[in-house]
């Protein structure tokens, strides 16, 4: 387990912000997500955490983990780099929608609002940063062999995929037809849903190296305030100027 | 008549390729679709830009007779509205049908924002089908009124804006640097004008009286604009695919390699450039074919394919080059892939809506008097 100085383990600490931020009016805070890509290995927890919090339907994924090699044998290396949404200051994908229905919310996170969302898709390639794409509908039972029985059989696992989430704090579920989320576009939102009953976000909690970090950065005490202030930090397409809110350190 | 009764048929044909994708669009969403969350925009979007392209450079060709009153086009003017008008109903079928929800489309009147490209371009769309319409209506009833010059007047610039507007779609997207081109906005009024002159020529050529005594004429006119916009056409496109190469910025790079050497590399050579371009250049060019109504027809179906390859080959290959590397095998599921041909519904689905559109083109043709004025003339 990694450690503090203090000998506290970090998602404490990242519990003990949480707590501070969230008695905080939401426009004082500034939520920011660290990666630390040293301690990252590459074993998709995070991908796999988010995509069960947010009951994530095939070809929907707001947080893979991207995996490059470099070099050659005996000099060569691999680098794991989870993509969740970068939650931009100045976001590309916001000023495109036709209706306003993605825009930065009262904490700074960019959301979709799946009620208005009309599936133009503009903000998907409007974002430099793929994070964002479209549910087409899909379920993981699509094609599967129907069986009986209380947990196997595809009707039954079908009503478990169709029942709702709770992205944004309202309970989605997972209709047949057109409903939404079905033919909208998805996104990471940091869980804000979480947040909001004082949790950490799912990729967070779940990350076993602990190389996600996630707080207020407009906390001074905060372990996030703490990391970006290192030489170490990057943040992907800087020169975009679009003031990313995740953070990587290398 | 063999060449209209093929034409109905092929059309009907078509109809009912589109009944079947339309009911599949309708039943099962966009399951069925090739495009995904990476490569987004398919081959509506690309028909929907290339009808649109149509529909607003008709219009600019039916001010040449109904607004300036050019001799030797008398009587072309309500040709033109009616090409542009069934171009713009394809154009907008098609990407209606490409949302997600098409039954919130109401909400970019009600809830736009105007600071979205899209948003301005579907108002400038909606604002000039109920203006070509209205103008379609007063040339048919009231040529000589003041009104229909006036709305002539507004359409012109409204036709240049909607145009130029789907550029602006485009270019207005820094991530994107194949399509982060200050010209496009240029760009496109041009290709729309090309567009329909080429229409034009289908519709005079294969569809025309041949008793009309402007016939020959307008054709060699229209041929020969023709040729003048392909070489314009061509021009843009050494310049931006030679600036990208130049530039040599690798996304960008990737995209013009992606059009040249791609998966679609058959769109640009044969489609795009020899068949598209090349062909009818030297065609048209030619005092004899120019004033033929079969080649020139013919020809200008070999331009319209060559504008739809256009089309795609700008949306398609700009999507297929990953905004990150490494995004290709991050998360596998369907619809994310880089890799994009159109499924067969997709196919259907224009194949009906085309079908729609020329069927509505010829039965216009017939049975409206779109072209009685200038045969009295």
């Amino acid at each position: 387990m990694v450690v503090t100085s203090q000998e506290q383990d970090i998602l404490l600490r990242m519990q003990d912000d949480l707590r501070r931020a969230l008695e905080k009016p939401p426009h004082q805070r500034r939520w920011v997500m660290v990666i630390d890509l040293r301690r990252c290995i590459g074993c998709h927890a995070c991908t796999v955490a988010c995509v069960a919090e947010n009951k994530l339907p095939p070809g929907v994924v707001y947080r893979p983990v991207l995996e490059e090699e470099f070099g050659s044998y005996p000099n060569a290396t691999r680098r794991f780099l989870p993509r969740p949404c970068m939650q931009c200051d100045n976001p590309p994908c916001t000023p495109v929608c036709p209706v306003h229905a993605t825009y930065r919310d009262e904490n700074g996170v960019v959301v979709v609002d799946y009620a208005q969302c009309i599936g133009c898709r503009y903000c998907i390639t409007a974002c430099p940063y793929a994070a964002r794409t479209f549910d087409f509908g899909r379920v993981y039972t699509d094609g599967t062999a129907e069986a009986e029985g209380l947990i196997l059989g595809r009707s039954r696992a079908d009503d478990y995929e169709r029942v709702a989430n709770f992205e944004y704090g309202r309970p989605y579920e997972r209709l047949r037809g057109e409903e939404s989320p079905i033919g909208n576009v998805r996104k990471c939102h940091f869980c804000l849903h979480r947040l909001a009953a004082g949790m950490l976000p799912a990729c967070t909690t779940t990350c076993i190296g602990r190389a996600t970090m996630f707080g207020d950065a407009n906390d001074p005490d905060s372990l996030v305030t703490e990391m970006i202030a290192r030489t170490n930090v990057i943040r992907l397409k800087e020169e975009l100027g679009t003031e990313p809110r995740v953070y990587y350190l290398v | 008549m063999v060449l209209k009764r093929i034409a109905y048929a092929v059309c009907v044909l078509a109809l009912l390729a589109g009944a079947w994708g339309l009911y599949d669009r309708l039943v099962y969403g966009h399951q069925h679709a090739a495009y995904g969350s990476y490569v987004v925009w398919g081959l509506w979007v690309a028909m929907y830009l290339f009808f649109a392209g149509i529909a607003a450079g008709a219009f600019m060709i039916a001010t040449l007779d109904l607004l300036f009153g050019i001799p030797v086009l008398r009587g072309i003017g309500r040709l033109a509205l009616w090409v542009a008008l069934v171009s713009l109903a394809a154009a907008l079928l098609s990407i209606w049908l490409d949302l997600g929800h098409m039954d919130r489309i109401w909400k970019v009147y009600l809830q736009g924002s105007p600071s979205s490209v899209m948003a301005q371009m579907v108002w400038g769309y909606t604002a000039f089908g109920f203006l070509a319409l209205v103008c379609l209506i007063l040339a048919l009833t009231r040529p000589a009124s003041r009104l229909l010059r006036t709305l002539m007047i507004v359409g012109l610039p409204l036709s240049l804006f909607i145009s130029g507007a789907v550029g602006a779609l485009l270019g207005v997207q820094a991530s994107r640097m194949f399509w982060h081109v200050g010209l496009f906005p240029v760009q496109f009024p041009v290709f729309s004008l090309a567009s329909g002159t080429a229409a034009m020529l289908v519709a005079i050529g294969l569809f025309g009286s041949r008793q009309d005594p402007l016939r020959s004429e307008q054709l060699r006119l229209f041929s020969l604009a023709t040729v003048v916009l392909t070489i314009v056409k061509l021009y843009f496109l050494w310049a931006d695919f030679s600036q990208s190469m130049y530039g040599n910025v690798p996304q960008n790079v990737k995209a013009v390699e992606a059009v040249l050497y791609g998966q679609y590399w058959w769109a640009f050579w044969i489609l795009q450039l020899l068949l598209g371009s090349l062909v009818p250049m030297v065609v048209l060019a030619l005092p004899g074919p120019s004033r033929n109504g079969q080649w020139a027809g013919w020809m200008g179906v070999l331009v319209l394919v060559g504008f739809a390859a256009a089309r795609a080959n700008i949306v398609f290959p700009a999507l297929t080059v990953p905004e990150l590397e490494a995004l290709t095998t991050a998360f596998t599921g369907p619809h994310l892939t880089f890799d994009y041909f159109p499924s067969p519904m997709e196919w259907a689905v224009t194949a009906g809506i085309t079908g729609m559109a020329i069927l509505a083109f010829l039965i216009g043709n017939d049975v409206l008097p779109l072209r009685a004025k200038m045969e009295v003339a």
